[in-house]
């Protein structure tokens, strides 16, 4: 049983992940229909700017703690407006083009992200400081990092409050309208393109912030560390029932929660067929997802 | 409008063309004095470094060649070539070595590309000499064309076997891999000899690289409470991997393969590294007649050599001495005088090779981090004991 | 003969040509790096068109073709090393097992939309790698290892000449194969359900067939390129059938212009050469080559080639004076109903939109119904021509039930319908359009029609002459050639009809045909609907343009809140008091729009 509980913790932590960046995804989905491959990557930057202030500061004498939250802030800044920048330069031009070719660009952009991190930083490895402590409790056998219970903790104040800014402030309502129907948004005085652009804006916030996190907890950073991460939350907005909010952030948990199960119960070599098989039963039965609703098609 | 979405076609032909144009161009280098060896490696992407690293190796073997008077009379070229660890590309790099005239190749990285390259060498009659790529198959294809200075998975993974119950005196043993051809390999023959061995597997499984939480896979394996855990994948993930278990209380002792023997795991994992034991081919730092060879790497690239950097520039060498063995470029004559090298200095070493390519007298060490270093740490003598290594 | 828009035939044959005599001459003035270059184009050249049809054809988002292509080597891999089968032997089993795993895959989920799809795909592809990465009859991460070169009449195909010789064979193969396939009535099917899918299923395109034929199409391609692979290389293992792999097929596909098979080459020739051309760059390669790829798609966002319109098309010639519909024959004696409604109702939530209607229509008339928005109108007609279900009720076609048949089913019966706004296929030519519309009729098979059998090119020629008929009967004979996206919108609401009456229906229903038409339009249409009667076809239409309503219809039905509250000819209908009540009394704009918003989604189902 406390086996169990262990793969619960872990799972949660892994999943937590996965939401921050499976929302996204999610917003991105939700505004103009693009599967945006180029999200993970923004994760992998925000970690990279995170890495740079952090080891910058490490050699004055600022402490640790005011420096990682220099590091998050500046990431989180930084970060957002390399996602308003790739949208207006790689993708607005294309909005009114084939859904495809749009794709296509993300998949140019996520590919030229990750070989423009390479260029700077090198194909190796880089290591973050390792500030958190390794103490933790344990309860019944099941062992507790208070380091992880901050980064779950962290993640759901992230979430909660893009909950609500969307559902409780005007431009995030204006978001939600322009998610049902962008022309009668636009009829209705909404500025559709800064929308738009504040969407992206969101999604690469909380990408970096997750960017950031993972450096520090996990201390391993890698140019290519968003691909895997990214196609994972990636499903896990799927799951959750893509374009919707509260369904990225479940889907992200209950895919860290099935990866746990699956290496824990089953075979950690089959721990992915795991989950892409129940993702496609989830889909057979339930066609939009588990919380998404009918969204009209453009293609 | 008809007209001109016609000349933006003709414009991208002409474009296409344009881009094509340098490497249609016919082949087949006026024949300069020097001789030249291929060197394909990865050079982009993910493994790029570890290709930096050897490549380097086989400049500084061709540096010292040439400062000698080269072979015969005549210099030596190094020319590379980026295999990007992938198949299609890797035929594409060996094939086009033989285009620019290479005699003979030595380098390698991923087992995956050097296979098919090692196909094209074969084809071309081209002798190639891998310094990385462990993979038993690579010499089992019957090629008289292939030799290499580094040992074979299936030499490896009986000697990781042999510490983990002789001096180790360990009971259980899990043993995780990635799923790569390398890491699939030392693995399965770590397994095989450590069942011969006595020794129980409890856990024998990959999981997928480059993540970074392995904590569900460890609580399953802690529940096994294994004496031993034994990761054949790369550093990267040994790193994660070793954090991770001291995190969870792991108590067995945590070993790694030749793979995971980079500085990014001590990085990496901090002091939860303390204590993790490391079978590998000796490192260049830890070979006493190689010192000079690590100041000179150091001071041409700025950083340490990798792993591999030393078994490249052996693998040069060896490559060198055949060419001026045979008096000729031709490749029947180098492949031939490959095969009666019997007892070349290598820095790794004395090499000589078997008929089928392997090197005879592989070297084999445990390697310990302490204080967040890497240090030696025992090794088999010569009347099969282990001992402290020096 | 009228030869439509025979533009600038001559430049696609020379750029033809000049392109099959730089690739026969390639290997005898290269050298092998080229040619081996030559052959990785070759083999993402092959994998492109296939994924050319799921994706550029029929408009279906696939992140995981690999695995086809995967399927195919390993078939090949494993019944060569341990079946001892000759390369050629392997070929048709590849084929065959890419097949079935595309109906595998396919079946459970072409029912999900897009994107949904996407993933499932991705799935599929990375479960396909694993399972080959962590089985032992497959090698595992070591793959398969040795085999054996394909011979040719005793010579083994090993030299990299000799191999590129072979792959363009197997290119050639390909691209009869997918062009002719792409040329067939299937193919138009595709694109149709490209453009609109649930048009296409409602004018009698069996959608899901349609898209599972596109799969397994295209995993038949993907199979034969895996074979392809094994061959060269000789040796294979999972690594060369990654979600990497997958995209890179996809970017050649949308980057070369989707739909189209010079672009799909010539994505091929750009995306697996010019990182070759880039080796010089070394570390920088890869990042000049994703912005390169990017400007290029910002630069022409329809690819490099995009797919031109299908404007070349000779109709058949017609008499002059025809200009008839073909009179649809009568079955005589059969009833003079032609189809029953019965306590029909439909909800949608809470709120019920059709409540217990009753009529029936009889053979060879016009019937209008009419009534305030959201009385329920276009409800009863989907419900009529099975786009949604009946919550409960009856509904009879010449005495048989077809409740809860598909739509596509239900215009094999007969009954043919337009929308109310237009959904013309819109990148597709006038007549492409009409033609889609006849996919009912045909008799032949597709396998037929893709080895040009006589039958096949019979019937294509007969209803090439039909279609013609109908646009001259519709008036756009001479916009035959023009895509549909740009007709005004009067020709394009004339199009839709005679789409809509390509299926040779005994029933045709028009939603709103009027609306957003001017004065001189609506008569010419009032004209065309009683000309449509008078070839054999009862008419149903919903309309609100009073001057069309009472001017045309024998009989009118009128709606409010979901309910018959009239039936009688039009000077009834007019004295009736519940119907000027409707009318004039007050509309409940709140539950009218409602009751769109649920019918809209509804539609997209």
């Amino acid at each position: 049983m406390s086996t169990f509980f262990q793969l619960v913790i872990e799972g949660l932590t892994i999943g937590s992940f996965y939401s921050l960046v499976a929302l996204g995804y999610t917003m991105v989905y939700g505004i103009i229909r693009l599967i945006n491959f180029a999200h993970g990557d923004l994760f992998m930057v925000g970690a990279f700017i995170g890495w740079t202030v952090l080891t910058t500061l490490a050699a004055t004498h600022v402490p640790w703690g005011l420096g990682l939250l220099a590091a998050l802030v500046i990431a989180m800044l930084l970060t957002a407006v390399l996602g308003v920048a790739i949208e207006k330069v790689a993708y607005e031009p294309l909005l009114r083009s084939s859904r495809l070719s749009i794709l296509i660009t993300a998949l140019g952009v996520s590919l030229a992200l990750e070989n423009g991190v390479l260029l700077i930083y090198g194909p190796g490895f880089n290591t973050y400081p390792h500030l958190l402590t390794q103490a933790g409790f344990s309860i019944g056998g099941v062992e507790i990092n208070d380091a992880q219970i901050g980064m779950m903790l962290l993640s759901f104040l992230l979430m909660l409050g893009l909950y609500i800014f969307v559902h409780h402030t005007f431009v995030g309502t204006a978001m939600r309208a322009l998610a049902v129907d962008q022309d009668a948004a636009r009829l209705m005085g909404i500025d559709v393109e800064n929308v738009i652009r504040l969407t992206f804006l969101l999604g690469a916030l909380l990408a970096a912030a997750a960017g950031v996190m993972e450096g520090v907890y996990y201390t391993q950073i890698n140019f290519f560390m968003g691909f895997l991460l990214g196609l994972r939350a990636f499903t896990a907005a799927v799951l959750g029932g893509i374009g919707n909010i509260p369904g990225a952030m479940a889907g992200g948990l209950l895919i860290g929660l099935l990866e746990a199960f699956g290496a824990g119960y089953i075979s950690s070599r089959w721990t992915d067929v795991f989950v892409f098989a129940v993702l496609i039963i989830v889909l057979a039965v339930k066609p939009t997802g588990l919380f998404g609703e009918r969204v009209v098609e453009r293609m | 409008m008809r007209h001109s979405r016609f000349t933006i076609r003709a414009g991208i032909i002409a474009l296409t063309a344009l881009l094509f144009g340098p490497f249609m161009a016919a082949p087949g280098s006026a024949a300069g004095d020097a001789i030249k060896i291929g060197v394909p490696v990865p050079l982009s992407g993910s493994y790029a470094n570890a290709g930096i690293d050897i490549l380097n190796g086989a400049k500084l073997a061709a540096e010292r060649i040439n400062a000698s008077g080269g072979i015969n009379g005549q210099k030596i070229e190094i020319v590379p070539e980026d295999d990007a660890c992938d198949a299609q590309t890797a035929v594409q790099a060996a094939q086009k070595l033989i285009d620019e005239g290479v005699v003979a190749a030595a380098g390698g990285y991923c087992s995956s590309a050097s296979l098919p390259e090692l196909t094209t060498f074969h084809r071309a009659n081209i002798p190639f000499a891998l310094d990385a790529s462990t993979n038993p198959q690579l010499t089992e294809m019957g090629y008289d064309n292939v030799v290499r200075t580094i040992g074979r998975d299936d030499e490896q993974g009986p000697f990781a076997a042999n510490f983990i119950a002789n001096a180790l005196h360990a009971k259980t043993a899990a043993v995780i891999h990635d799923n790569t051809t390398y890491a699939k390999g030392l693995a399965d023959n770590t397994v095989s000899a450590l069942k011969t061995s006595g020794v129980r597997v409890v856990y024998d499984n990959a999981v997928t690289p480059g993540q970074a939480d392995y904590t569900p896979t460890l609580t399953r394996v802690a529940g096994l409470n294994p004496d031993v855990i034994y990761y054949t994948g790369y550093f990267s993930e040994a790193g994660v991997l070793v954090k991770e278990a001291r995190q969870l209380h792991m108590k067995g002792t945590f070993m790694g393969g030749d793979a995971t023997n980079d500085p990014t795991l001590i990085k990496t994992a901090g002091s939860a590294a303390n204590g993790m034991i490391i079978t590998t081919s000796p490192l260049a730092q830890f070979i006493s007649g190689a010192h000079g060879f690590v100041q000179q790497y150091e001071k041409a690239y700025g950083h340490a050599p990798g792993p591999y950097s030393v078994y490249e520039y052996d693998a040069v060498g060896v490559m060198a001495q055949a060419i001026r063995n045979a008096k000729s470029t031709k490749s029947d004559k180098i492949i031939a005088a490959l095969h009666q090298i019997k007892n070349y200095h290598g820095l790794t070493g004395e090499i000589g090779f078997n008929a089928k390519g392997d090197r005879t007298k592989p070297a084999y060490i445990t390697i310990i981090v302490k204080n967040e270093q890497f240090v030696p740490y025992q090794q088999l003598n010569a009347a099969g004991k282990w001992v402290v290594a020096k | 003969m009228t030869n439509i828009a025979a533009t600038r035939r001559g430049v696609p044959y020379a750029i033809a040509a000049a392109s099959i005599l730089a690739v026969v001459v390639l290997p005898f003035v290269s050298s092998s790096y080229v040619i081996d270059v030559a052959t990785t184009i070759i083999t993402f050249a092959v994998l492109g068109l296939g994924l050319n049809i799921v994706v550029g054809y029929a408009g279906l988002l696939d992140l995981g073709y690999a695995a086809f292509f995967a399927i195919g080597a390993y078939t090949t891999a494993l019944l060569e090393t341990l079946g001892h089968q000759p390369f050629w032997v392997t070929l048709p089993f590849s084929i065959l097992f890419a097949a079935i795993s595309g109906i595998i895959i396919g079946y459970p989920t072409l029912r999900l939309r897009s994107d949904y799809l996407a993933i499932v795909t991705l799935g599929f592809g990375e479960i396909t790698r694993i399972v080959a990465t962590n089985l032992g009859i497959t090698g595992g991460p070591n793959g398969i290892y040795g085999i054996a070169s394909p011979t040719f009449f005793g010579h083994a195909l090993a030299s990299p000449r000799a191999v590129y010789e072979l792959g363009l064979g197997f290119l050639a193969v390909v691209l009869v194969f997918t062009s002719r396939l792409t040329r067939t009535r299937l193919g138009r099917a595709w694109i149709s359900i490209r453009e609109d899918e649930t048009a296409a299923e409602a004018i009698g395109i069996p959608t899901l067939k349609v898209k599972m034929l596109a799969y397994v199409m295209g995993a038949v391609v993907g199979g034969f390129g895996g074979s392809f692979f094994a061959a060269r290389f000789g040796a294979i293992d999972p690594t060369s059938f990654t979600y990497l792999q997958s995209v890179t097929i996809l970017i050649i596909v949308v980057l070369g212009g989707m739909g189209s098979t010079p672009g799909v080459m010539l994505g091929a020739a750009i995306v697996a050469g010019l990182p070759e051309a880039l080796r010089f760059l070394q570390l920088w390669r890869e990042f000049v080559f994703a912005i390169g790829l990017v400007v290029l798609m910002l630069v022409r966002p329809q690819g490099m080639w995009p797919a031109p319109l299908r404007r070349r098309v000779t109709l058949p010639p017609l008499a002059a004076e025809d200009e008839s519909l073909v009179p649809i024959a009568v079955e005589p004696g059969t009833s003079d109903v032609l189809l029953e409604v019965d306590g029909l109702s439909r909800n949608f939530g809470g709120v019920r939109a059709v409540n217990g209607v009753r009529f029936g229509i009889r053979r060879g008339e016009i019937l209008s119904i009419i009534g305030p928005n959201g009385a329920g109108k276009t409800t009863v007609f989907n419900c009529l021509t099975g786009v949604i279900r009946p919550t409960s009720g009856r509904i009879s076609w010449l005495g048989s039930s077809i409740v809860g048949l598909a739509p596509h089913r239900v215009v094999g019966l007969g009954l043919s319908r337009t929308f109310q706004g237009v959904r013309l296929f819109a990148n597709m030519t006038v007549y492409e359009n009409v033609l889609v519309g006849m996919e009912p009729r045909y008799r032949t098979s597709i396998p037929a029609a893709v080895l040009g059998l006589h039958a096949a090119s019979e019937e294509d020629r007969r209803h090439l002459l039909s279609c013609r008929r109908l646009l001259r009967f519709v008036g756009l004979e001479e916009r035959a050639g023009e895509r549909a996206g740009d007709l005004p919108y009067g020709d394009q609401r004339r199009l839709e009809i005679a789409r809509a009456l390509a299926s040779e229906p005994r029933l045709l229903l028009l939603d709103e045909p009027a609306a957003g038409m001017n004065p001189t339009e609506k008569r010419d249409l009032m004209g065309l609907i009683r000309r449509i009667r008078d070839g054999g076809i009862t008419v149903v239409l919903i309309e609100h343009d009073m001057m069309l309503v009472m001017g045309v219809s024998d009989r009118i039905i009128v709606m409010d809140h979901g309910e018959v509250i009239a039936e009688g000819t039009p000077a009834e209908v007019q004295r009736n008091d519940r119907v000027i009540d409707a009318y004039l009394g007050d509309d409940e704009q709140e539950t009218d729009g409602e009751l769109r918003q649920e019918e809209l989604s509804a539609w997209d189902s």
